[in-house]
């Protein structure tokens, strides 16, 4: 039998017994639904919890370290010695190093993020704010999904690339020593904690300006003398992180130089920070991969060169152990309906084949077989099953309309799409796989039941 | 053709057994059309059954085409019914929510014929019983008459060994009884059909080439004259 008559004549079924397709459909729309539902509602929670933590965490990215071992003369993060000495310290983080891991495959960039630490900007005007020094290779900064708002990047010494937070909460000393005194005499004063907050969000212009570098005041020896650095230029100013506001960004004060300046600045103030100082030797490096799937592997082949590597894998793995259970969860509702609709497909189809048992009859008579009725009666189940699914595919769009436009209204407007939860793709053909299962299997026990109808028994007339 | 050997059936009601054919014989040659006489109860139906083996009779074998339908399992039954036998119901039983045309085809469909062929077959069939312009018209759309036509119709279309006919006419006035008894004739002249043709009106039976009466299980002469009973506890009739 042609598979095109089998859905034909299974179709005629549908389309004849309304209520008996009605039940079943109604069973089985709910069923998928909640399953679309209930997989959206988790993967939307997913996605939107791998937004946030992707803004602060780059999931892309290998932070390499000197591998601590035991250096050659001391100091630390095994990059003590004075000398640079491969043999004597192997886990040196080293440009031909570097060299290495970016021909690496997979690897997009690999640049060394020269930790300079904390320290202070101050204006040519006399504003103030503490800032980290980094040294980098200015021009690799847009491989790490750095953008720049003002300008761009430069070889030329002693200019540097400003974070957006960097340009934010510049304030004179005078007032920063106050509000700093104000916390320590009233830690709780509301109003102080205002205007700090506002004061850490004020913008400065400070694209083309220059600025000076100096260490941290010795407040205990009032007679010590800060030391300052040469004057630096702004040639660029960073983009906010996407979905950060002013207050995080004002948290995130980096200067980005370059290697050069980076050794300029470390003599002129006298900067010492493990490796910070050797020729060709760094503290910390950013390695960029073209894809999360490929971390573990090239994490793997770094480590091979003696140095020590740090993802943040770890926190996608976190919370992916904790959407299994949302998951599992969810679905066992779904399943648990559609369970229930399964059980009111079995009985209309019974119900049905009993009420058909004359045609069965008629059919066997002109030389239908067990398996040909068996196979009409489940692609009869399978349709209602696929109807119902496709209904069920409706519902949850309107469920999940109605979610969103609840969440809406109750915390006002969302970012993007204006959708909290959106339904994947994906688990439209899942809802629907689902929806035809349950009426192949529900439909198995009525297909067999009609097929073992006695064709003399069912044609015979009272 | 068709050879009746030996059968015998009976109905078990618990310990009880009620006889409903003694130790049946006939041959039915190719082409011929016979009817199967006898009055209510008379066990032509059961005969009529047993023989395209929706039942199976107690004792006895039944070849049609050589083959012994009575060893056959249900699935070969099946497949040997689509290819050799052909039904004309006494209510026609065609299936209501299928066109004419899609009536007539049915047995092809379990064949996986193609749908051109079936088209073709089933229109050129409609149009040797008459009913040509109803091909598209549902059964609830047609008369007792049209209907039993499409049944005709229908049991023709896999070109069967043998169309079994239950009461072709038992639904039917006169007037249409003649004319599907007309067709019938006019269809086993012309196609060379075999029909057996269980009735219980001598009318119709008269117009048949032979007739096997029956009477309370026991195959009877054509006159219903019992012969030989005595001796065999059953009779052949042949030609």
């Amino acid at each position: 039998m042609r598979i095109s008559d089998i859905s034909r004549l299974a179709w005629d079924q549908v389309k004849r017994r309304k209520v008996v397709t009605g039940l079943c459909m109604a069973g089985i729309s709910i069923g998928c639904a909640a399953i679309i539902v209930a997989l959206s509602i988790g993967e939307s929670a997913k996605s939107y919890s791998e937004k946030e933590l992707n803004q602060s965490f780059k999931m892309d990215e290998i932070t390499v370290t000197a591998n601590g071992g035991i250096p050659s003369q001391g100091g630390k993060g095994g990059g003590g010695a004075s000398e640079v000495s491969d043999k004597l310290d192997p886990g040196k983080l080293t440009r031909q190093k570097l060299d290495i891991i970016q021909g690496l495959q997979h690897v997009n960039a690999a640049a060394p993020f020269q930790d300079l630490g904390y320290i202070q900007m101050c204006t040519m005007d006399n504003k103030v704010a503490d800032v980290q020094i980094i040294g980098t290779d200015l021009r690799l900064l847009t491989k790490y999904e750095k953008t720049f708002l003002q300008g761009g990047a430069s070889d030329l010494p002693r200019m540097a690339v400003l974070s957006y937070g960097a340009t934010l909460g510049l304030i004179d000393n005078e007032t920063r020593q106050k509000i700093y005194e104000g916390f320590g005499n009233d830690p709780y004063n509301v109003q102080l904690r205002e205007q700090y907050d506002s004061l850490s969000v004020l913008p400065s212009q400070m694209y083309q300006q220059q600025f000076q570098l100096q260490q941290f005041q010795d407040y205990s020896n009032q007679a010590s003398k800060i030391q300052q650095s040469a004057p630096l230029r702004v040639i660029g100013i960073l983009n906010k992180a996407s979905g950060a506001d002013d207050l995080m960004e004002s948290y995130n004060k980096i200067i980005y130089v370059s290697l050069e300046t980076a050794q300029q600045l470390v003599e002129e103030l006298n900067i010492t920070n493990g490796t910070v100082g050797q020729e060709g030797v760094y503290n910390s490096a950013i390695v960029k991969v073209d894809s999360i799937d490929n971390i573990v592997q090239v994490e793997k082949l770094i480590q091979k060169l003696t140095l020590t590597t740090s993802t943040n894998l770890y926190q996608l793995e976190q919370l992916a152990d904790k959407f299994k259970m949302v998951k599992k969860v969810a679905l066992g509702v779904g399943v648990f309906i559609l369970i229930i609709a399964s059980i009111s497909i079995i009985v209309a189809m019974t119900m049905s084949t009993h009420q058909r048992r004359r045609q069965i009859g008629i059919m066997k008579v002109l030389g239908a077989n067990m398996g040909q009725i068996r196979n009409m009666f489940i692609t009869e189940a399978a349709l209602l099953g696929m109807m119902g699914g496709m209904l069920g595919v409706l519902i949850s769009y309107l469920i999940v309309f109605g979610i969103n436009k609840l969440i809406g209204t109750a915390s006002g407007p969302v970012p993007g799409d204006g959708n909290i939860i959106n339904i994947p793709i994906m688990t439209i053909p899942i809802g629907i796989a689902f929806a035809v299962m349950t009426g192949v299997f529900s439909g198995i026990y009525p297909a067999i039941s009609a097929s073992r109808t006695n064709a003399l028994t069912a044609i015979k007339r009272d | 053709m068709l050879r009746v050997e030996n059968v015998t059936h009976f109905f078990k009601n618990g310990s009880e057994s009620t006889p409903v054919l003694h130790d049946i014989n006939f041959t039915v040659k190719p082409g011929e059309m016979v009817a199967l006489l006898g009055s209510s109860g008379s066990g032509k139906s059961t005969l009529l059954n047993l023989m395209a083996g929706l039942m199976k009779p107690m004792e006895g074998d039944i070849y049609i085409a050589d083959h012994n339908i009575v060893k056959m399992s249900e699935n070969k039954l099946s497949e040997f019914r689509r290819k050799h036998i052909g039904f004309i119901f006494q209510a026609y039983e065609l299936i209501t929510s299928l066109t004419v045309r899609e009536n007539v085809e049915l047995p092809l469909v379990f064949q996986s014929v193609s749908p051109s062929i079936r088209k073709q077959k089933s229109l050129s069939l409609l149009d040797k019983v008459g009913i040509l312009d109803k091909a598209d018209l549902f059964p609830s759309q047609l008369s007792g008459g049209q209907q039993q036509r499409v049944s005709i119709a229908r049991s023709l279309i896999t070109e069967p060994s043998v169309i079994f006919a239950d009461e072709p006419t038992g639904n039917l006035d006169s007037k249409t009884e003649e004319e599907i008894i007309g067709i019938l004739l006019q269809l086993n002249k012309t196609m060379n059909t075999t029909f057996i043709i269980v009735t219980h009106e001598t009318d119709v039976a008269e117009q048949m080439q032979r007739i096997f009466a029956l009477r309370d299980g026991y195959l009877v002469s054509e006159k219903g004259s019992l012969v030989g009973m005595e001796s065999k506890g059953g009779i052949s009739v042949e030609d």
